[in-house]
């Protein structure tokens, strides 16, 4: 990045832009520890200089200059992926959003709220809650999770089940574009609202979303035990297609329930099983109809054991933090898939496999996002600190990942690291179609440059799975590994 | 459920262990005023992680120094760590690892200077702990080193030598004599808490402090201990225990012993018709817990309607006057101040009380800024303007 033009920034930015190499340096990852030698011989993570803009116009001011100057721009705000989502891969300008944040708006009599781009869940939770509204659904990292970031990511998580995606609650964004265009864009406009639902910031920066709201209503919260693993399929298909739709649907295994509990942090009553999680929201007489539903699956099945009521509250004031996992590593590696529900028994029984092979001590859990879709993460601890054995795990994630793809999964997110499973995540078609969205939107490829479209040379599917695999049999035939 | 203090391992593990997701990022007062990432704490933890768990030393220089420094300690990103860190004490671990370094900064060696030879945080001479009892209409037998004495009020270094705090001392004992309480001081031989030098990264030099205090107690045979500050309170609970082994001492935040009072009637009040918010500090709410004994002493004087803020209990933001911030670095102390003035305003109190003589001394000075015509008090000044 030319001086004279850091200088221009810094000059119109003052003290919300600065190219010190130690504020820079904080932007370098995301919440994957991914180790220096595996990352700076490939890409310049540190950007150039960070700018924190204000408001639409100074964003389309500094767009305005990056794009006359072919300097790519990173977007960021919550910075709360784990794919490289919103890290440079070519230096350049950190756009740090940060600041546009708050509430722009709220029409009770539309059932909307306009909002700034960073301002996070929580922080639009809280505000509709004092009005009486809540959102249709949040993801399960509300704290720091920002609308515009989540939206750009999907937006599947705690409530989706329900209201469906972030996108299908959307009303408008407004977007600034490579040149600085600033343009507002609806499911009507070209290009549409479904463009950037999954662009990872890449084909614009957005700065305003409107979304509709919900009244706030009192819930209910049910916790299963589940003692067959293979049961935890039909039961969630069971509850999922019942006459009321659960506003939340999650599971976790019995290893990751057993990994809880060896670190304090299971409520008690819950044995070695498995745990269904259903929580309802709306009138006072759809939540008894509910208690019903929920009251029949546990009389219908031996399996299933009914938690007492606190422990099912506990369960659900923690959603937000199924990260406490990790004290148990100090590392964790892992690999979130989207699954179609019917394959989760089959897939959990694949990583029961991949986890004995390759001595893993996988633990999953997952969350039903659509009728036909649950995410699943699966993880296992490692330690950064161990560098060989670190990179090894790295490259285990992938074992996750084929076990999920054997079973109609794939990654949810792209960023950087999933890009070598472009052809699993797209097919052919959708491949083409998003590739000629981005050349149509971002010419120059500034705006977010090395994710979702293309796999850099390394990261080529056929070089990357050899070079997984052979250290995937490294670790098969001379590692040591956890026991479940 | 296990507490998160208890979980507390060592620097490197915890910065090992932190999942960087941000939570803390939007709790915490510093970042809100700053803005950039390397003055979040998942910002902070990720560089002590290169630094001490990979060994990269080099890494250890002034800016991160500053940026450790800029922190009041307020404990609310110990509050939603989504991996439990006590980040709490792994922020005075690390002002710890800076201070063995020689990294200090010049404030923190001036305060530990100053505290070694004056045993307490002004440049007054110890002995004159007692003179703002001399404001006292009548002072009370026993005011100063009494053995046996039923209470022992620890009055601390700000309301001991600082005019505007004085008016707090000069409040509880009125409200104890009026409570008919044997009670005393420790007079010229209380010492500083300690925790000045805790915080400041002095460990070592906090423990002849803590040992002195504890001895004095022993000494004149106390068994209830009554502390206004929360600071002084926090570490008398916590960081005195090892040394208070064996030996039966309650140690209470006034609060808790005005409550206490109230409830068995030692103390009644005159009606007060006023709009009050309630300042949680956070040394006595999130980091001690102590949220229901406030609130319960206010709302005990008749008349007087108690709203709370928006961010209140465990939530409270901070007033921006811990963590020694304001010797190094004022002016954040002071827009971190303006962030819960903004919200007390909000409230249309006309009352602001809080149960932290540093609280009041924060918020004092951004309602003057703001313009406000809100009075800021201590609880027991509260209690002392309603006393019948």
């Amino acid at each position: 990045m030319k001086t004279e033009v850091q200088e221009q920034i810094k000059k119109e930015f003052d003290e919300r832009a600065t190219d010190s190499a130690f504020e820079c340096s904080f932007y370098t990852r995301d919440l994957a520890p991914v180790p220096d030698f595996l990352v700076d011989p490939l890409f310049k993570t540190r950007p150039d200089m960070v700018v924190r803009p204000q408001n639409t116009a100074e964003v389309a001011q500094i767009l305005k200059i990056a794009d006359e100057n072919r300097i790519p721009v990173t977007p960021r705000a919550g910075g709360s992926t784990v794919y490289f989502n919103s890290i440079p891969t070519r230096g350049g300008i950190l756009m740090d959003l940060n600041l546009i944040k708050g509430i722009k708006a709220l029409n009770k009599d539309e059932m909307t709220v306009t909002v700034r781009a960073a301002t996070t869940w929580s922080e639009l939770e809280e505000y509709l809650n004092r009005q009486g509204l809540a959102a249709k659904s949040y993801p399960s990292s509300a704290p720091v999770a920002t609308i515009g970031g989540w939206f750009s990511m999907m937006g599947y998580g705690v409530g989706s089940l329900k209201y469906g995606n972030l996108l299908s609650q959307l009303r408008s964004i407004k977007v600034v574009f490579p040149a600085g265009e600033i343009k507002i864009i609806t499911s009507e406009t070209s290009p549409s609202l479904d463009w950037f639902a999954c662009a990872e910031g890449t084909l614009g920066i957005i700065t305003e979303l409107e979304l509709e709201v919900r009244s706030f209503t009192p819930m209910c919260h049910y916790l299963l035990q589940v003692h067959e693993t293979k049961s935890i399929a039909s039961i969630i298909t069971t509850l999922k297609d019942a006459a009321v739709k659960p506003y939340n649907l999650h599971f976790s295994d019995k290893y990751y329930n057993q990994a809880m509990r060896k670190l304090g942090f299971t409520a008690g009553q819950i044995e070695d099983a498995n745990i269904i999680a259903v929580d309802y929201e709306g009138e006072e007489s759809e939540l008894k109809e509910a208690a019903e539903i929920v009251a029949a699956v546990v009389a219908g099945n031996k399996s299933v054991k009914m938690l007492n009521k606190n422990i099912a509250l506990k369960e659900w004031e923690e959603r937000f933090k199924a990260l406490k996992l990790k004290r148990g590593g100090p590392s964790q590696l892992g690999a979130e898939i989207c699954l179609p529900i019917e394959k989760l028994g089959l897939y959990l029984k694949e990583i029961d496999k991949v986890s004995s092979i390759y001595r893993l001590g996988l633990t999953s859990y997952g969350h039903v996002v659509d009728r036909g879709h649950l995410t699943v993460m699966t993880m296992f601890y490692a330690d950064e600190t161990k560098k060989v054995s670190y990179v090894i795990g790295l490259s285990l994630v992938k074992k996750i990942q084929d076990a999920g793809y054997k079973y109609g999964g794939y990654p949810y997110g792209i960023g950087l690291w999933n890009t070598p499973y472009l052809k699993r995540i797209f097919t052919p078609a959708n491949l083409a179609q998003i590739r000629t969205r981005k050349k149509t939107v971002d010419q120059k490829n500034i705006i977010n440059p090395g994710k979702v479209y293309k796999w850099p040379f390394l990261f080529h599917p056929l070089t990357f799975s050899l070079g997984c695999n052979v250290m995937a049999a490294t670790r098969r035939i001379c590692g040591k590994g956890e026991k479940r | 459920m296990t507490a998160t203090k208890d979980l507390f391992t060592t620097l490197e593990q915890e910065t090992l262990i932190c999942g960087r997701c941000g939570y803390c990022r939007s709790v915490c007062p510093v970042y809100e005023v700053i803005g950039w990432e390397s003055s979040t704490p998942r910002g902070k933890i990720s560089l002590a992680r290169e630094i001490f768990a990979h060994g990269k030393r080099n890494k250890l220089g002034e800016d991160f120094v500053k940026r450790l420094d800029q922190c009041t300690l307020c404990g609310a990103c110990a509050n939603v760590c989504s991996t439990c860190i006590d980040t709490r004490s792994l922020w005075l671990e690390l002002r710890k690892r800076v201070a063995d370094e020689g990294l200090a900064p010049e404030a923190y060696v001036n305060l530990k200077n100053n505290l070694i030879t004056n045993k307490n945080i002004s440049t007054f001479s110890n002995s004159d702990r007692l003179e703002w009892a001399e404001d006292l209409d009548e002072e009370p037998e026993g005011l100063e080193l009494e053995e046996e004495a039923d209470v022992c009020y620890f009055v601390g270094c700000v309301s001991s030598f600082y005019p505007q705090a004085a008016q707090v001392p000069l409040a509880i004992c009125e409200i104890l004599m009026q409570a008919g309480i044997n009670f005393t001081t420790m007079g010229g031989e209380e010492w500083c808490c300690g925790y000045p030098l805790v915080s400041a990264g002095f460990v070592k030099d906090a423990e002849p402090f803590i040992k002195h205090n504890v001895a004095k107690i022993k000494e004149l045979n106390i068994h209830t201990l009554i502390a206004s500050c929360a600071t002084c309170y926090h570490f008398w609970k916590h960081a005195c225990a090892e040394e208070l082994k064996g030996y039966n001492l309650e140690i209470l935040h006034t609060t808790e012993y005005l409550a206490r009072l109230i409830k068995t009637g030692k103390i009644q009040f005159d009606e007060l018709d006023e709009v009050v918010t309630y300042h949680d500090p956070c040394d006595l709410g999130r980091n001690g817990g102590i949220f229901a004994a406030p609130r319960e002493v206010i709302t005990s004087i008749p008349g007087v309607e108690l709203v709370e803020m928006q961010h209140n209990r465990s939530n409270s933001l901070c007033c921006g006057g811990g963590g020694n911030l304001q010797s190094v670095d004022p002016a954040l102390a002071g827009h971190i101040s303006a962030l819960r003035v903004d919200e007390i305003k909000e409230t249309g109190a006309t009352i602001v009380v809080s149960a932290c003589q540093q609280c009041e001394q924060m918020l004092s000075a951004g309602i003057r800024e703001a313009g406000l015509k809100v009075r800021v008090m201590d609880i027991s000044q509260l209690l002392q303007e309603v006393l019948l």
